[in-house]
């Protein structure tokens, strides 16, 4: 029919049937509402977080956010105890996520042959796809007798150790992959370029591509301590209800997601527009901008990498 | 390839239905099954009296929340009620007393159970929010202050001394001795102390253990010495809501010191040591069933339930629940959670309390 | 991914060329240091797994299948997770119902209507910022949005659990995966050769007749594996949902005559993640066996979904490369 339409019109109208664009344009105009969603769930972050995190700031003076411990049902903010927990966890995190999974990351991506690469590169998924409830119980039932009070037998039952431990554990598998394919995305004429000029393959594998793809490594690296940082579950579970800040990590403490989680599950006095309940907000906006900067450093990292190769 | 993506796909949405479908009659016939088997179990008796088994006709829902002290005791009672009448949705709460008030005066829940009772502030948030209610007394529970069952050193602690180790004053003292100031200048019979690390481990801000002993212990003396607003423990030591943490530290210190429900204590009698207590007129008192019953043992503290009686006439299930929790079933649960049943009398009273609070 | 193989062995056979079959020893030590970080997390893994089910075999030994049947309870010997089991698969069909759909639609317009200018750039970036936000975050939104705006404004739920119900906790978890969703099939169809779509436009497919016909069936069985990723991502979290409201409780109990409206509107639920939250928090001792049993479950409720997407994954890489 439509070249019967064509033949009787003097222009070639190649656009078709009016009924085939019209749901053409209702099927592109739909999909596009569904991409905006993601921009409308962001503004809804946003908008849920500031409303009662501006309340709270306004309720209290600043200089509360520093000091004097994280008591929020005696009004004791001390946002910079949180602060530090944070770090001490993330440091210890860090310091395990690291070595585990560049290590692994390097000899999958430089040294693995296919057959073993299929066997040991499921068991980091695996790894990946463990909830964070399991880690904290194994926190508390497992590295706190066993690891923990092993170095150090003096050891408190909620402790940075055991957390930033489990914490580590987690994110193994996010430091491995992102890594793993900073490095994969190297060419391979710079390691062949590498072992023509008489470079032995551990030579290769640390002096040549290790630096070629040092954006991306680092960027893995990001990407860790912003997992590490907004993970609740263990620290809720392992790391203790201790407000006063804390540099030794045999004792434990609070840090932002766990008073935030602690706030949630009524550990301290919520519900309500009471100081307490919104600086559960004030909490969580200081982590939404914290992860999300994070997140966007590593995003130009990973940019800088695959833009170079 | 297509007919075959079409088939996985619908295979996964019917999967996805019958789950939710299945979701709605499998919990609730099963959670009922489940209960009413597991009742025969956990309490002494059958459910088949008036009192409990008043007859599955009954709907709606109940909301608890409250005092996670006071939540095995209502857990249990809900669990036989539930197997009694499975078409009434219980649910059972234990944020802490205080968000527990804080939701009941708001009217999210119909019962709160708390270690303490109700503050000013949450009465006068209750009565702004036109919430009647009637105050339940239905179990005892003593706080039980606690060393390692090595610490020689100590057998009877009296407030003066609780406060001098304990209160707000008191924050960065590292060892008992560091409090001997304090203590004699409060006049506490048990100083001087020794040179021992002080490691304190107890309930931390949110329970309702922590507030009443802030309020028998600490709150006359920080209210006489630091004036109003400083009721309050020191703020350094190590806060746990799980009270097996707190068990777990004070056994692992030969001069620890913190305290926990009496549950907890006779739970674990063999590796703890209870203080005795004396509250400056009553003598060196030691906590067990008796004392406390009798109230003879000065940190005995009643737990409550507290009823929502705004809209009681249109809520027959809340008022068969609470009829139920209080019968001898009900409160068999009290035994069975491991805390310290009411004397007859103390019994009748709370009834009585419920039936005028209902008429 | 970037998954070039053929480089890799072309690299190899430089290597092997030049450096002969002569053994290094420094070559020997610094793979054997690599290989022994990837073995000790092999190592953590299964210990892990070894301590959770040797804590939970007294439990499976004297209680069997009962464990998994049961309701919860505050009596340790008769407390069992099977609401939690229930709820995590209501919970696991609503984000389904509604991220599957959502983040394959935004996907497709990304990938295939969208010019690479800035505000498809900035959706992108935003995108992939969402992913990287903590899920508890998203919790607070759950609880800011879903219970108090939605349920409680909108839909006016009062008294009972007030808007605590499935369908906020659902919503929640959905709008958590959504980006992880999103990305996933971006990249599934970003893999499908451009010569497909050409082709068929030449023939004077629009572009949705396009898409629908020939780019994704090409692409679903890549979905499909993000999708089932995405799912067991959404079984396992728990701090979104103690914002948003599952009930954290020894026992709770649902309505027995409750419609299935009523039962998604009004009645109290929990997820087994929550339920292993709550059972590790316990202080009695036969809660420690409790959550390794509890524990034990969920896990292999998660590998199994995990293993199907990883098999199903290496099926298609092998056919569609």
């Amino acid at each position: 029919m439509a070249i019967v339409e064509q033949q009787r019109d003097s222009r070639i109208d190649l656009s078709g049937d009016v009924r085939r664009r019209r749901r053409e344009s209702i099927v592109k105009a739909l999909f596009f509402a569904a991409a905006a969603i993601s921009i409308l769930i962001s503004v809804a972050i946003v908008l849920a977080l500031i409303g009662k995190a501006w309340a709270f700031l306004t309720s209290i003076e600043l200089n509360q956010l520093w000091g004097n411990g994280w008591f929020p049902r005696r009004g004791r903010f001390d946002l910079s105890a949180l602060l530090v927990h944070t770090m001490m966890i993330t440091g210890i995190a860090m310091l395990v996520a690291v070595p585990f999974g560049l290590g692994s990351a390097i000899y999958l991506s430089e040294y693995a042959k296919s057959g073993v690469r299929r066997v040991l590169k499921p068991t980091l998924e695996i790894l990946a796809g463990i909830p964070s409830v399991v880690l904290g119980f194994f926190a508390l039932q497992f590295l706190t007798p066993n690891v923990v009070r092993g170095i150090f037998p003096g050891a408190q039952s909620a402790n940075f150790l055991a957390a930033g431990i489990a914490v580590g554990i987690l994110t193994i598998p996010l430091v491995a992959s992102v890594s793993e394919d900073a490095m994969r995305a190297v060419p391979g004429s710079l390691r062949e370029a590498s072992y023509g000029l008489g470079a032995k393959q551990w030579h290769t594998a640390l002096r040549v591509v290790f630096p070629a793809a040092i954006s991306g490594i680092l960027a893995a690296v990001i990407l860790g301590i912003s997992r590490a940082v907004g993970e609740t579950m263990v620290v809720a579970l392992a790391a203790g209800l201790n407000g006063i800040m804390t540099f030794n990590p045999t004792e434990g403490g609070l840090t932002m997601t766990g008073a935030i989680a602690n706030l949630a599950v009524g550990s301290d006095q919520v519900a309500g527009d009471v100081a307490a309940f919104q600086s559960l907000f004030f909490v969580g906006l200081v982590l939404f901008v914290l992860t999300l900067g994070l997140n966007v450093i590593s995003g130009r990292m990973v940019r800088r990498y695959r833009q170079r190769y | 390839m297509k007919s075959r993506t079409i088939r996985l796909l619908a295979l996964l949405g019917a999967f996805a239905l019958v789950l939710a479908a299945c979701g709605g009659d499998g919990s609730g016939e099963t959670t009922t099954s489940e209960a009413a088997a597991d009742t025969t179990e956990a309490s002494a008796e059958p459910t088949t009296s008036a009192e409990g088994g008043e007859g599955g006709d009954l709907s709606g829902s109940i909301v608890v929340s409250g005092s996670s002290t006071v939540e095995p005791i209502t857990a249990r009672v809900g669990e036989a009620f539930d197997g009694a009448n499975p078409g009434v949705a219980t649910s059972v709460e234990g944020p802490g007393t205080g968000d527990g008030f804080a939701r009941f005066c708001a009217g999210e829940t119909d019962i709160s159970d708390a270690s303490r009772p109700i503050s000013e502030e949450e009465i006068a948030a209750c009565e702004g929010a036109g919430i009647s209610y009637v105050e339940l007394h239905i179990a005892t529970d003593g706080l039980t202050v606690l060393t390692s069952p090595e610490n020689e050193a100590v057998t009877c602690l009296a407030f003066t001394d609780l406060y001098a180790l304990l209160g707000p004053e008191s924050e960065g003292f590292a060892n008992w001795s560091d409090a001997n100031e304090l203590a004699a200048e409060l006049g506490a019979p048990n100083a001087p102390y020794a040179e021992e690390p002080l490691v304190i481990t107890a309930p931390g801000e949110e329970s309702g253990t922590y507030d009443t002993f802030v309020e028998f212990v600490i709150a006359d003396f920080s209210e006489e010495r630091l004036g109003a607003d400083n009721d309050f423990t020191r703020a350094d030591y190590n806060a746990s809501a799980n009270d097996n943490v707190i068990v777990q530290g004070i056994t692992e210190n030969p001069t620890s010191l913190g305290w926990v429900g009496f549950a907890f204590y006779e739970a674990n009698q063999d590796v703890l040591k209870a203080l005795e207590v004396d509250n400056g007129e009553s003598g060196c008192i030691a906590p067990n069933a008796d004392t406390i019953a009798s109230f003879e043992y000065p940190l005995s503290r009643p737990l409550f339930i507290y009823v929502n009686t705004t809209d009681l006439a249109n809520r027959p299930e809340l008022t068969a629940f609470v009829d139920y929790y209080l019968s001898d079933e009900g409160l068999a649960a009290v035994a069975d959670a491991g805390y310290v049943q009411l004397p007859a009398e103390d019994i009748e009273g709370t009834r009585a309390a419920w039936t005028g609070a209902m008429g | 991914m970037t998954v070039d193989t053929a480089a890799v062995t072309t690299t190899e056979l430089v290597r092997r060329s030049i450096e002969g079959r002569r053994f290094s020893p420094a070559n020997a030590i610094v793979g054997f240091a690599l290989l022994f970080t990837l073995l000790s997390s092999v190592l953590i893994l299964v210990t892990l797994l070894a301590d959770t089910i040797a804590a939970a075999l007294p439990v499976f030994a004297s209680r069997g299948l009962g464990f998994v049947t049961s309701s919860l309870s505050p009596t340790a010997a008769s407390a069992g997770i099977w609401q939690g089991i229930m709820g995590s698969l209501a919970l696991t069909a609503f984000v389904i119902a509604v991220a599957f759909p959502l983040g394959v639609a935004a996907a497709v317009y990304l990938e295939e209507y969208a010019s690479d200018n800035r505000v498809t750039r900035f959706i992108n970036a935003n995108i992939r910022n969402l992913a990287g936000v903590p899920s508890i975050v998203y919790g607070i939104l759950g609880l800011f949005l879903f219970v108090e705006i939605l349920m409680r404004g909108v839909f006016g739920a009062e008294g009972g659990i007030g808007g605590r119900n499935v369908i906020a906790g659902g919503l929640t978890l959905a709008v958590l995966v959504l980006p992880i969703m999103i990305i996933t099939t971006s990249e599934a169809l970003r893999a499908v050769p451009g010569a497909l779509r050409e082709a068929s436009l030449a023939v004077g497919a629009t572009r949705w007749e396009t898409i629908r016909h020939q780019v994704l069936p090409v692409a679903i069985p890549a979905i499909l594996t993000g999708t089932v990723l995405t799912i067991a991502r959404a079984f396992g979290e728990s701090a979104p949902l103690l914002l948003a409201g599952a009930q954290l409780s020894l026992f709770f109990s649902v309505s027995a005559d409750a419609s299935f409206v009523d039962l998604v509107t009004n009645q109290p639920y929990t997820a087994l993640p929550i339920i292993v939250f709550n059972f590790a928090r316990q202080p009695q001792a036969e809660f420690v066996s409790l959550t390794a049993a509890a524990i034990v479950v969920l896990l292999v409720m998660l590998l199994t979904v995990n293993a199907v997407a990883v098999l199903a994954r290496d099926r298609y890489e092998r056919r569609y490369r």
